[in-house]
């Protein structure tokens, strides 16, 4: 690790007042540096884990801010000596690069307790409904002292269903609202979910989109022998049906201990595959986009004389060595 | 995404709120708009904000800048708290704007207790862009 980065997980560690800072700190020292996502996994070996870390995930609009806001203080309620930490996804944008993180608002009434630890974040681009770096998040908030973690995503849309890696269990939010049952029978999102909740009980058609959700997944859990991923009808705004969650979660949590630990392992070398990847796709659009290489071959390649996979070998070659070029990093 | 896009250079964070009982949220929202558009990450807080939510939030976040919107005239109470808390915390490179119904004899005060801008009714959003971008490029360097 290098120096700037050692001292601020000393400080984290420390747990001085100075812990919040340190830690906000060095989440923004990951997410502007992905290429330094390696260097702090390999060195946070001896780091503590959350006991619990929790995925939450559904469509835009289904209420999952102010679900995570009820989870929080129920958990709050449960461990008073937990720290609690936060992470909440939203979009950035495909055009100037902004974000408008709003995830926070719904929750900001645990903006002043010293026990939660918020962090927006906004995906930069990253593919998946998470920022590259959140197995990085999830040991800083760790070593912060953080006991549960609960990640929520962007409003995912059907296939953004990299959560499943990275949290020891998911769960996924339906309202009312978003479509007719055939929506339930779609690949992606519907098969990542440990606990469904269907959301805003007291909307019109929520007892109906429950009970579809229930035969939905029985049929599934039938065809495929595993087990029938937990249920729970809630509504997070009247504060109903929060404490069956948080039930159906500590059950989980006792139940897939050991399946974590080794999907938490697992999920770190995904991230520093993905870092590296992120590293090379850098390098790869800056020669794509230089003079020399670039402009020239592509042209090549338009009137036929240079096959697509000589380009590309010559483009990675062309890398080699180009890692402070133009990099706007650190 | 194009590849210009990939090029770009790593989007710096702001906070947007209010604090104070005011719930006239129409200008923090549009600022929080145009600066999303001009390429920052926008945590927007919503109304009634207490001065420790927004040093709280702004810390954890690890914004570069704070920009409170007023419209009540308690301005100059609150905005001391908030760089009270801000001194406190060991956050004051956190740069702090304001934006609203600011009477104009109350500018230089303001500035004198350290907000680095001013923006009152009727600044385009072009004059917002580049001011912030110019205070957070100063901001960069003296970090």
């Amino acid at each position: 690790m290098t120096n700037d980065t050692k001292e601020l997980v000393e400080r984290v560690r420390g747990g001085t007042s100075q812990w919040v800072r340190a830690t906000a700190r060095l989440m923004s020292l990951i997410e502007n540096c992905p290429e330094r996502i390696p260097e702090l996994l390999i060195g946070a070996a001896d780091w503590p884990m959350p006991r619990m870390v929790v995925g939450l995930t559904g469509p835009p609009g289904c209420g999952k801010s102010v679900l995570v806001d009820g989870l929080i203080t129920e958990f709050r309620i449960r461990d008073p000596q937990g720290r609690i930490g936060v992470i909440a996804v939203d979009p950035s944008s495909p055009f100037s690069g902004g974000a408008f993180l709003g995830d926070r608002f719904r929750m900001m009434r645990h903006a002043s307790d010293r026990m939660v630890f918020l962090r927006s974040a906004a995906t930069r681009g990253h593919v998946g409904g998470l920022l590259l770096g959140v197995n990085a998040f999830i040991r800083i908030l760790g070593l912060a002292g953080c006991r549960t973690v609960l990640i929520e995503t962007v409003g995912v849309g059907q296939n953004e269903t990299e959560i499943a890696d990275v949290a020891d269990f998911v769960v996924v939010t339906i309202a009312p609202g978003h479509g007719d049952a055939i929506q339930l029978l779609k690949c992606g999102l519907m098969e990542v979910g440990d606990i469904f909740v269907v959301n805003k009980a007291d909307c019109e058609g929520a007892a109906q989109l429950y009970a579809q959700l229930r035969a939905v997944l029985r049929l599934d859990s039938g065809e495929r022998k595993r087990g029938m991923p937990d249920t729970c009808l809630v509504s997070a705004s009247r504060r109903r049906g929060i404490e069956e969650l948080v039930d159906l979660c500590e059950k989980r949590a006792a139940l897939s201990q050991p399946a974590w630990e080794a999907r938490r392992r697992q999920a770190m070398i995904s991230e520093v595959k993905a870092a590296v990847l992120e590293e090379a796709r850098q390098r790869l659009i800056r020669a794509l986009n230089s003079e020399s290489v670039g402009s020239r071959d592509v042209n090549r390649v338009l009137r036929g004389e240079l096959a697509i996979s000589n380009f590309v070998d010559g483009l990675i070659q062309s890398t080699t060595g180009t890692r402070d070029a133009a990099t706007n990093h650190g | 995404m194009s590849d210009n896009a990939d090029m770009k250079r790593i989007p710096e964070r702001v906070l947007i709120g209010k604090v104070g009982l005011d719930g006239h949220d129409r200008g923090a929202k549009y600022v929080a708009h145009i600066l999303r558009d001009a390429g920052y990450e926008v945590i927007y807080t919503g109304i009634r904000r207490t001065p420790q939510q927004i040093v709280e939030t702004a810390i954890q976040e690890d914004v570069a800048m704070i920009g409170l919107s007023f419209l009540s005239g308690a301005h100059k109470k609150l905005l001391t708290q908030v760089l009270d808390l801000l001194k406190e915390r060991d956050a004051i490179d956190i740069v702090v704007t304001v934006g609203g119904s600011i009477p104009s004899a109350d500018i230089p005060d303001l500035k004198a207790m350290g907000i680095a801008e001013v923006f009152t009714p009727g600044a385009s959003s072009r004059s917002i862009v580049e001011a912030v971008g110019s205070l957070l490029k100063e901001h960069r360097q003296a970090v």
